[in-house]
């Protein structure tokens, strides 16, 4: 019982810091994300969406983080290739979703972009209201 | 910013604009013809435009990248770029402009006849495709889109079929724009 115990809180410990969560807040976020901008050739604020951050590792689904001009997140967006939506045998599981608080969520269809050369689907979890999506329209 | 590069052709293509510009302004006014590269507003749909042209031998085309929101190419299809089939013709050299941002542009001058198909690489399978013909183009007609895949290149996606428009079309009209 004890030694269970022990062993429990070792793997724990040991696994605490990954699962610290990153600061995503403010942009830039904290642990493996890269602004998209620099890992691609793409403008660095996108209409709609914002300026984009993703860990490399999570293409191309992501979670990418969307932030506005002043760096605050407005949203999470998962990007589906519509190739494997249609594939009965393609999952996407557990995608991360450290943005917090989802006040709702837009999905929709594109056609593609560097990083992520292919139609795909945009799921957008905003952390804001419907008006504030105006905080990464265009200008 | 307006960043501009330009392409020569090598065997077969050529020439950097020069003298014979003056000579070969056919469309309109422009001796240069410009093809925009273009997005709406959510990234749904990327086109084109126009999607087929027909100039003269010796004038210049120019893309110009007016989406705001994505980057686009024009790249021939050539078994260089990325293994696609070889849709122009085959003393002409390939070109790719690689990715263009918002307000970048890439020239080529075209000198030798015949048809010419290209597309952007991120979006070639949402039908970004387009055409060029130059001059008279004579001999056997293009090898059809639908046609199975050369060896050892790429099929040519569903999407990007269905786009191109007719050579029968752009001989005819000059000038064909997405419907
Ligand atoms: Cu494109």
């Amino acid at each position: 019982m004890f030694l269970r115990f022990v062993a429990a809180a070792a793997i724990a410990a040991f696994t605490m810091p990954a699962l610290a969560a990153d600061q995503v807040e403010k942009a830039p976020p904290t642990g493996s994300y890269k602004k998209v901008s620099e890992l691609v050739k793409l403008p660095d604020f996108l209409p709609g969406l914002g300026q984009l951050y993703v860990d490399p590792k999570t293409l191309p689904a992501g979670p990418f983080l969307a932030y506005d001009r002043d760096g605050r997140l407005v949203s999470t967006v998962y990007m589906l290739p519509i190739e494997d939506l249609a594939n009965k045998d393609k999952r996407f599981d557990n995608l991360a979703a450290p943005g917090g608080k989802v006040d709702h969520v837009d999905v929709y269809y594109n056609a593609g972009h560097p990083g992520v050369e292919k139609p795909h689907a945009h799921v957008v979890l905003w952390h804001v209201s419907k008006t504030d999506e105006a905080r990464v329209a265009a200008k | 910013m307006m960043l501009s590069r330009r392409h020569i052709l090598g065997i077969g293509g050529v020439l950097l604009a020069s003298p014979l510009y003056g000579r070969a302004a056919a469309q309109g006014a422009s001796p240069q013809i410009e093809i925009r590269m273009q997005g709406n507003a959510d990234g749904s749909q990327v086109w084109f435009d126009p999607i087929g042209i027909r100039i003269r031998p010796g004038q210049t085309i120019r893309w110009i990248n007016l989406d705001p929101g994505n980057a686009h190419t024009s790249t021939a299809y050539h078994p260089q770029n990325d293994a696609h089939s070889l849709r122009i013709p085959e003393r002409a050299a390939p070109w790719n402009s690689d990715y263009l941002l918002p307000q970048e542009s890439f020239s080529v001058t075209f000198t030798l006849e015949g048809i010419y198909d290209y597309f952007c690489l991120p979006h070639e399978h949402a039908g970004m495709v387009g055409r060029i013909v130059v001059g008279q183009p004579s001999g056997p007609p293009a090898k059809g889109v639908a046609s199975p895949a050369q060896p050892g290149t790429e099929p040519i996606p569903e999407a990007a079929v269905r786009a191109f428009p007719s050579v029968d079309e752009i001989m005819q009209r000059g000038i064909v724009r997405r419907t």
